[in-house]
């Protein structure tokens, strides 16, 4: 049998475990966002195909399969047809508390022949703070539960230790085991269809060798026209009143690509750490978008190699606190691999670089409500053209909840919602304008907010001039691009998205 | 006679049929700048006479939105409420593409200078807290220069009464106003928004074709004129005039309008529409004889392996058939990557050049080119037009050894097609085991047996006239009106309230339905108010596998009125006939002598065992080995497994 055929057939089996997943989970999160990814994994642990919708996933599961087997390896747990495993230990699993991760083993004829996995954003793993992303966390138990890599399932039923676990400590625990039991029945959808490959065309390991490495020279002849050398680029994090500095040195060779982050800040005590997945994930997705398309498997990861001092801000050593690491750090990192690229190819200007997450809740009419929402920004300016105004960039590309779905369920009345006329940078072709997103409290609640940019603005690039930088006020007064506050009825909070960097001198 | 007319973005097909059931059909060229043009020769050189009714598929509305009809798209003028008139740029935010830095988002639909805020709020629960101060709105409007005004504001569904001041206004200097809560009554505004700026849009190009058409059909004694919609209904001219937006998906509508009238004919329970022509390939369920409808749908909007992208088009708030759609028809071009991988598609070579073996100076091997060389396919309409195998055969060899390119990118596109039949059963619940394949367009009944293999499905129906189906299903489609309403108080009124509303032997009745705190819904069919909670669940737990302990919403309400159609019946074949037979070689794993067939020939309960190839004007069929051919007596050829 052509590998060709086997290659799509198991590029759609990682696509259907992930439509399965997102039809039967329960939480808004995983259904209308669609934050959770799905693969197929072989034997090795390297990835042969793999289905994504939210591209900080992208690559996490390269490290976070590997570190996952060896945990258990290390640990001495054994694996036998009908288990599964439950994780979400993001020094393990490569993202954040929020992602869990279930990986169960694929048995055919009794042997083991691969794995299938996924991750999905659970709305509330624990921790003091609704969602579970916490502005002010030192560690990371001031965020959620961690849970190490145990057994989910034994041999088809289900293990009600964890469950209990899971159900006396998660915030909205309906919402989790319902999402929990969806990822467990779209890995056994994945099982079952492997399975029914090998049927219909005998050992497909050979298959799938084959288009890892078909991935790995569609990718690798791309980057082969990129000029070979070593590329050093320079980004930053606003952190209090410092500036973190995230450094690069990319290195082109002749069998892919080294991003070392020597140099880069060591990790803090706040949310802003990036484990090592999340870095994997930025760096890849940066170096992805320039390498067009191609098969997300093992192939094309296999080009990249990370390096990152232990204990920095992109590769901190437990406790330190992540969950901004995944949402604005990952931003940065991308960015900063983009800035390096930007030496030898045409690229664009940097993006907003803020997911501007805000989080609100409280009490309203006796009942607990809670909002999360991002907002986008302006893209960078291209060598071709303008940015676009306006649009989630870069490591995310979630939806917006709509005015008339959130007044009705939130004590919240919107007063504007535009384009932020001028933010864009100036330049030949300049950067996408960000976002106004105005509203009014109608009753007492508490507002976070983890952002960025909101000192300096996305860079431009050839010439072209910054974006304009964040910016969040309420009642008038200027907030910083972190903070947690109480707010009160009738207050009026004006959130102003950076917009991107332009490109080339404006004439 | 009843004439039905279906004009695609190539072809523009005539079919009609007299009381005694005689068929009368013609295939011409589309004049993609005046369609009526074409329609009007294909009736003059097709000879239809003594026509009574006019049944109207039409690309227009999609083509002109698209930029593919050569004519100015009319300039609108967008009235929002205060604040938000930048929600049609902004959309939802998100990104049609990934992975890709160079991303569009489709143009915004009214520019920025012509979007104009109008002083005025209501809130959730319809609560005005911010009056129209009409004197300065009227100023406004005075002012405004434009083709078309449409007004949407927020939160308009629940209480449109400042929506309905400005219209009037409006109306007073503008012939084609589009107001969101006479379009599209319900929630999420920007979805409302882009239907009713659509809808704004297309008002001056439906309503001015449809009086050209009109107009040269006085030299057919002005019949009355019926447009398929996008829902698989039939709607008259005013409608279409006045709410265009519905008509978007005409043409493939009336392909599984026919399907689920056959189905019933032929008493299938559970039909998978299969059409395939030279570009894409769509696929639809019809189960207990019922179409599928969504209300989900983005125009110019771009697929992935059959999804729709979300951002990618325009999002239209109207019921549609749910088709999937995946790039895979005779056109798509057979390729190799920079990695040596073999590709089939996206790219079409169209008709225009078209295959290789059309000799019309295409140069890239396609998947007729593939069916070709294998012997499957030798000419074109009936063996009017003879196709170039040697040039077939070369093209593929370029990549390889001909007969394993042709086979492998068959082998890649019914994969493809297998992924948009997977997308409308399997993501829904159902097994495409249970199901009948029912195969047209000009390329369907090609790939029917491969395809059926590939999902094990065990039966698949040919119906006559393969190529000309869509216009032929519009014959049977009943005329069906449409009405809404969001967030229904007495649910027995409100349906009774919109029932009176629309014309109608009967109604049907429809609620988009979710559970309390869900971001989404689902459209359930309606039978008895009381028993909503029980449906929804039923199909929730068909659907997603579970059910929650929480209490239901009920977002939008909707009904159909509908007018059956007077039924025509199709000429059955002769039952005397012996048919003649020719021979080639054709490849099915191995080269075998192959028996050709001539369809106009076959009487019915004529037994054809495969290998075999069945010729026609419009379509080729080929039933693989393993697989048994029959003709039934409405002269549908039902093929199964052996």
């Amino acid at each position: 049998m052509k590998w060709e055929i086997v290659h799509k057939a198991t590029s759609f089996i990682a696509e259907e475990m992930g439509v399965s997943l997102k039809k039967s989970a329960l939480s808004p999160n995983i259904r209308e966002r669609m934050d959770h990814s799905c693969a197929i994994v072989n034997e090795e642990g390297k990835i042969v195909a793999q289905a994504e919708h939210i591209p900080v996933h992208l690559g996490s599961f390269k490290i976070g399969v590997l570190n996952v087997l060896n945990y258990l390896e290390k640990e001495g747990i054994e694996l036998e047809e009908g288990d599964s495993i439950i994780f979400n230990d993001p020094y393990i699993s490569g993202t954040h508390l929020n992602d869990v991760g279930v990986l169960s083993p694929i048995f055919y004829n009794g042997k083991l022949i691969g794995y299938a996995v996924n991750k999905a954003h659970h709305v509330d793993v624990g921790g003091p703070l609704p969602g579970s992303i916490n502005p002010t966390a030192k560690t990371i138990y001031e965020e959620g539960v961690v849970i190490p890599p145990v057994k989910l399932t034994r041999k088809g039923s289900l293990n009600d230790e964890i469950i209990k676990i899971i159900k006396e400590n998660f915030k909205v625990p309906d919402f989790s085991l319902g999402d929990i039991k969806a990822q467990i029945s779209a890995n056994k959808l994945g099982e079952e269809r492997v399975r029914q490959l090998f049927e219909k065309y005998g050992d497909i390991r050979q298959s799938w060798e084959e288009s890892i490495d078909y991935s790995r020279r569609l990718a690798l002849n791309v980057i082969n026209t990129w000029k070979k050398g070593e590329y050093e680029a320079e980004d930053y994090l606003e952190w209090g009143s410092s500036l973190l500095p995230i450094k690069i040195k990319l290195r082109i060779g002749e069998k892919g690509i080294i991003a070392d982050f020597e140099g880069t800040y060591k990790q803090i005590e706040g949310p802003l750490n990036a484990v090592l997945g999340v870095t994997y994930s930025a760096v890849s997705f940066a170096v992805r978008s320039m390498v067009g398309e191609v098969p997300t498997n093992d192939g094309f990861y296999s080009l990249i190699t990370v390096k990152a001092e232990e204990g920095s801000l992109v590769n901190p050593l437990k406790p330190a606190a992540v969950g901004g690491g995944n949402v604005e750090t990952s931003q940065r990192i991308a960015d900063v691999t983009f800035l390096a690229m930007s030496k030898f190819l045409k690229v664009p200007a940097a993006a907003s670089g803020t997911m501007m997450n805000i989080m609100m809740g409280g009490i309203y009419k006796g009942k607990y409500w809670s909002y999360y929402e991002t907002v986008g920004g302006g893209s960078g300016g291209r060598p071709c053209k303008d940015g676009v105004a306006a649009v989630q960039n870069n490591m995310t590309n979630t939806l917006n909840t709509p005015i008339e779905i959130a007044e009705r369920q939130y004590p919240i009345l919107f007063i504007e919602y535009r384009i932020r006329e001028g933010s864009g940078g100036n330049g030949l072709h300049k950067g996408g304008d960000g976002i106004i997103r105005g509203f009014k409290l109608l009753s007492k609640a508490k507002i976070s907010i983890l952002a960025d940019r909101f000192k300096i603005g996305p860079w431009g690039l050839e010439g072209g001039e910054r974006g304009k930088p964040g910016r969040v006020t309420i009642n008038g007064k200027d907030y910083p691009s972190k903070f947690t506050e109480e707010v009160n009825e009738g207050d009026v909070i004006i959130v102003e998205t950076p917009g991107g960097g332009g490109y080339g001198k404006a004439y | 006679m009843i004439v039905a007319v279906d004009v695609g973005g190539t072809f523009t097909d005539i079919v009609g049929i007299d009381e005694n059931g005689k068929i009368t059909i013609y295939k011409g060229l589309t004049t993609p700048k005046s369609p009526e043009i074409g329609v009007y020769e294909g009736l003059k050189k097709g000879n239809f006479h003594d026509v009574k009714e006019i049944i109207h598929a039409t690309t227009i509305a999609t083509n002109a939105i698209l930029g593919q009809v050569n004519l100015e798209l009319p300039e609108v003028a967008l009235l929002t409420t205060k604040g938000f008139k930048d929600v049609i740029e902004i959309g939802r935010q998100n990104r049609p593409e990934l992975y890709n830095p160079f991303f569009d988002k489709p143009a915004p639909l009214v520019p920025r200078d012509k979007r104009y805020e109008i002083n005025e709020r209501v809130n959730a629960e319809g609560k005005i807290i911010q009056k129209v101060n009409e004197e300065e709105v009227e100023n406004l409007i005075k002012s405004i220069k434009a083709d078309a005004i449409a007004i949407s504001f927020l939160h308009s569904y629940i209480n449109p009464d400042n929506e309905k001041i400005v219209a009037q206004i409006a109306r007073k200097y503008f012939k084609y106003v589009s107001v969101s809560h006479e379009i599209a009554p319900e929630p999420r505004e920007y979805e409302r928004t882009s239907t009713t700026v659509l809808n704004a849009k297309l008002m001056p190009i439906v309503s001015r074709y449809l009086e050209a058409l009109e107009s040269l059909l006085r030299d057919f004694s002005s019949p009355p004129i019926f447009i398929m919609a996008s829902s698989g209904g039939l709607i008259d001219k005013e409608e279409a005039s006045r709410r265009p937006v519905q008509i978007i998906e005409s043409g493939p509508a009336a392909g599984v309008v026919g399907v689920a009238y056959f189905s019933e004919v032929l008493n299938i329970k559970n039909a998978i529409s299969f059409d395939m022509g030279g570009t894409t390939a769509k696929a639809g369920t019809v189960v207990d004889h019922k179409i599928e409808i969504t209300t989900e749908y983005e125009v110019g909007g771009k697929a992935h392996h059959g999804r729709m992208i979300k951002g990618s088009g325009y999002p239209v708030r109207f019921p549609f058939v749910d088709l999937s759609e995946v790039s895979a028809g005779g056109g798509t071009i057979i390729w190799k990557d920079s990695a040596g991988g073999l590709r089939v598609g996206p790219l079409s070579a169209g008709a225009d050049p078209g295959p290789i073996s059309y000799a019309r100076g295409g140069k890239d091997p396609t998947l007729t080119d593939a069916n070709v060389a294998l012997g499957r396919v030798e000419s074109l309409l009936s063996g009017e037009m003879k196709l170039d195998k040697d040039g077939a055969i070369k093209g593929l060899n370029k990549l390889g050894d001909y007969v394993e390119m042709a086979n492998e990118a068959i082998k890649l596109a019914n994969m493809e097609m297998g992924r948009a039949i997977r997308l409308v059963t399997v993501e829904r619940g159902l097994d495409p085991e249970d199901f009948t394949l029912f195969a047209y367009g000009g390329a369907g009944p090609q790939y029917a047996i491969d395809l059926a293999e590939e999902m094990r499905i065990s039966t698949v129906v040919i119906p006559p006239y393969p190529g000309l189906f869509s216009a032929l299903g519009l014959l049977f489609a009943d005329k069906k009106y449409e009405a809404r309403k969001s967030y229904p108080k007495d649910l027995e009124k409100d349906f009774e309230e919109l029932e009176s509303k629309v014309k109608g032997k009967y109604y049907l009745r429809y609620a988009d339905v979710r559970y309390e705190g869900q971001g989404w819904e689902i459209t359930i069919p309606v039978s008895d108010v009381k028993k909503i909670k029980e449906d929804f669940e039923t199909i929730h737990r068909k659907i997603y596998g579970f059910t929650l302990d929480r209490d239901i919403e009920i977002i939008t309400i909707r009904v159909f009125g509908i007018v059956p159609s007077y039924k025509v019946t199709l000429p059955k074949p002769k039952t005397d006939d012996k048919p003649s037979v020719k021979f080639r070689k054709v490849y099915f794993d191995e080269w075998i002598e192959t028996p050709i067939y001539k369809r106009e020939e076959l009487p019915s309960n004529y037994e054809i065992e495969g290998p075999a190839i069945i010729e026609e004007y419009s379509s080729t069929i080929v039933i693989k080995p393993n697989w048994k051919g029959i003709v039934d007596e409405n002269g549908f050829i039902k093929i199964s497994k052996v």
